[in-house]
């Protein structure tokens, strides 16, 4: 079991990061982030991180700041203008690792207006797992891995922080 | 539709398709979507799968063509079959998987059963069968036909053979297999499928438009140092790479001659993979070795679903007029160490995919014109560098990379399959 204090700080943790990339601030979203980061959204469920299945994105901590690079460039066509976004996060479950880590599996709708082009509302219902670990005080994330409900059907442009 | 007086069943295609312009109605009017469907996905070549996504025995793999659904099938004597994934009996979808392995293909509707061939073998309550085993088969589609283990199947048995259709792009489909030392691909790392919203003509057009990139993927090069920088991004003078027409609707950026060094292609120094240099030299010999590992892999389409995107392998799906799917496998390479595979993945996930940092612009880009074409609609201007593009012996034309030549190419070909000097009998397989 985990305390109240400790369920309480996750739950911000996760609220706070959602906010962040529903509201496309990517810096600030990065600055959760630690140095060994992996964001991960699998093909298939039952993925291995270091298989050879393609994944449909796969950063470790390089890349995602690339990643982060290219969006705040401000000339990303894809997100350009930012999609309008807000998530839901339920079902929240914290598993304590470690003296400091967690790990946090949750069930997240993420609703996208897709307004750089076609207009749509785009849902985006998913299973995530953070890993978390208090680092001089602070929460952060060194692991995000979003299994898609849809991962291996037919998935629209997906250039957000999901 | 624009023609009003013409009273024909299909649109003139040889008036909306000149050398300099297209019409706009080409990628929204629902009747040559449809038109399209029979003539391109039914009569002529298709792409279907690699052979190496079913090695043994009884593995098969599921894909579309065009509307129909289809599954391509190896059997126990090495054959590779593209059967309709349709029961013979009450139309149910017989392979209910995306991937498998099978020994027999039992409908789950009322258990009708067939061999790897689509032979019908076994039909449940069999006292109320009347019928001829032999005329309750699957269908099979007439040709299927493979090069350097990549399959093609027609629905028209009247088809000219597969090399007819390839041409001269046989040529596109050996140097990437190339790649390999033993001159081998895997597709065993799984499909991604990116649905984009737009006609699916706009997938094989844009993935061999030079002239796009500065302005679709700025973010791109400001972001991160690449090999394009040399190979697409300079000015109009620097640029060295190439845009070409190999005929048959088949289109390539040519990248090679912007790259000097070997591995520039693959984004690393050149002495990064010893192992796969000294086998590539081992294997082609110090001249073609030396020279793959400075060309690296073609960029090109191959008429009407297949691009060779350098270490990936695409299929493009029709969807609907303004739906489509752009769906994307890493090329694996037969041969090397593991390390040159990993590459070779992490660079397919940067990309391509709904993800990527390159395809996810091409993608919204792609979408905005599919909403600019809806209405009555207005001409494309495919004009840009005509007079300047070369003419090889081999008639491949080339042309600066920025210029429309493998748009021009794709045109070219795409009405000469639509609007054939004589009609064909196409009518009937109209959906």
């Amino acid at each position: 079991m985990i305390s109240v204090e400790d369920r309480l700080e996750v739950e911000a943790f996760l609220f706070k990061e959602a906010r962040l990339a529903d509201e496309s601030r990517y810096s600030e979203w990065e600055a959760l982030v630690d140095d060994d980061m992996h964001y991960w959204v699998p093909l298939q469920e039952s993925q291995e991180p270091d298989s050879d299945q393609v994944s449909i994105l796969n950063d470790n901590r390089t890349r995602l700041a690339t990643r982060i690079r290219q969006l705040n460039t401000g000339v990303r066509h894809a997100q350009l203008p930012p999609s309008r976004m807000r998530r839901s996060i339920s079902n929240i479950e914290i598993e304590k690792t470690g003296a400091d880590e967690y790990v946090v599996r949750s069930n997240v709708v993420l609703y996208e207006f897709r307004r750089q082009a076609t207009k749509e509302l785009e849902v985006w219902p998913a299973r995530v797992e953070h890993k978390l670990r208090r680092k001089d005080g602070e929460l952060k994330m060194f692991s995000k891995h979003i299994f898609l409900l849809n991962s291996e059907g037919s998935i629209r442009g997906l250039s957000f922080i999901i | 539709m624009m023609n009003q007086t013409d009273t024909s069943k299909f649109p003139r295609y040889d008036k909306l398709i000149t050398d300099a312009r297209v019409h706009s109605s080409l990628y929204t009017d629902e009747k040559v979507f449809e038109d399209e469907l029979n003539k391109i996905f039914r009569m002529g070549w298709v792409f279907i799968c690699h052979d190496s996504e079913i090695p043994n025995a009884g593995d098969f793999v599921r894909r579309n063509v065009g509307r129909e659904p289809v599954f391509a099938i190896r059997s126990r004597d090495g054959e590779i079959s593209v059967i309709v994934n349709r029961c013979a009996h009450r139309g149910n979808i017989i392979c209910q998987e995306d991937k498998g392995n099978t020994k027999a293909l039992v409908c789950q509707y009322h258990g009708w059963a067939y061999d790897t061939k689509g032979a019908l073998v076994d039909v449940p309550y069999p006292g109320g069968f009347k019928g001829d085993f032999s005329c309750h088969g699957l269908e099979r589609l007439p040709l299927v036909d493979s090069y350097q283990g990549f399959v093609f199947a027609s629905f028209n048995e009247n088809a000219p053979p597969l090399l007819n259709h390839l041409g001269r792009a046989t040529e596109l489909i050996d140097r990437a297999v190339e790649m390999s030392p033993v001159g081998r691909i895997r597709l065993s790392g799984g499909w991604v499928r990116h649905q984009l919203n737009c006609n699916w003509k706009m997938l094989p057009e844009n993935d061999t438009d030079g002239y796009h990139v500065n302005f679709v993927h700025p973010s791109f090069a400001q972001a991160i140092r690449s090999n394009y920088d040399e190979a697409v991004l300079d000015d109009e003078e620097g640029l060295k790479s190439l845009a070409k027409d190999w005929g048959n609707g088949h289109t390539e950026l040519f990248f090679s001659p912007s790259y000097t060094r070997p591995l520039e292609w693959f984004g690393c120094a050149e002495d990064r993979h010893p192992a796969y240099t000294k086998a590539l030299l081992a294997a082609y010999g110090e001249e073609k070795g030396g020279r793959i590992l400075r060309d690296g892999p073609p960029h090109a389409v191959i008429f009407p679903n297949l691009f060779l995107g350098e270490m990936n392998i695409v299929r493009f799906e029709p969807v609907a007029p303004g739906v489509c799917l752009h769906v994307h496998t890493p090329m694996y390479l037969e041969g090397v160490e593991d390390d040159v595979n990993k590459r070779i993945l992490r660079q397919s996930e940067g990309a391509l995919g709904p993800t990527a940092f390159l395809l996810a612009d091409d993608c919204v880009i792609a979408e905005r014109a599919q909403n600019a074409l809806q209405g009555k609609g207005r001409w494309l201007d495919l004009s840009r560098g005509a007079e300047r593009e070369v003419v090889a012996d081999d008639g491949v034309i080339s042309s600066h990379l920025t210029d429309e030549t493998p748009n021009r190419g794709f045109w070219r070909h795409y009405r000469s399959v639509m609007h054939p000097e004589t009609p064909t009998s196409g009518e009937s397989a109209v959906a």
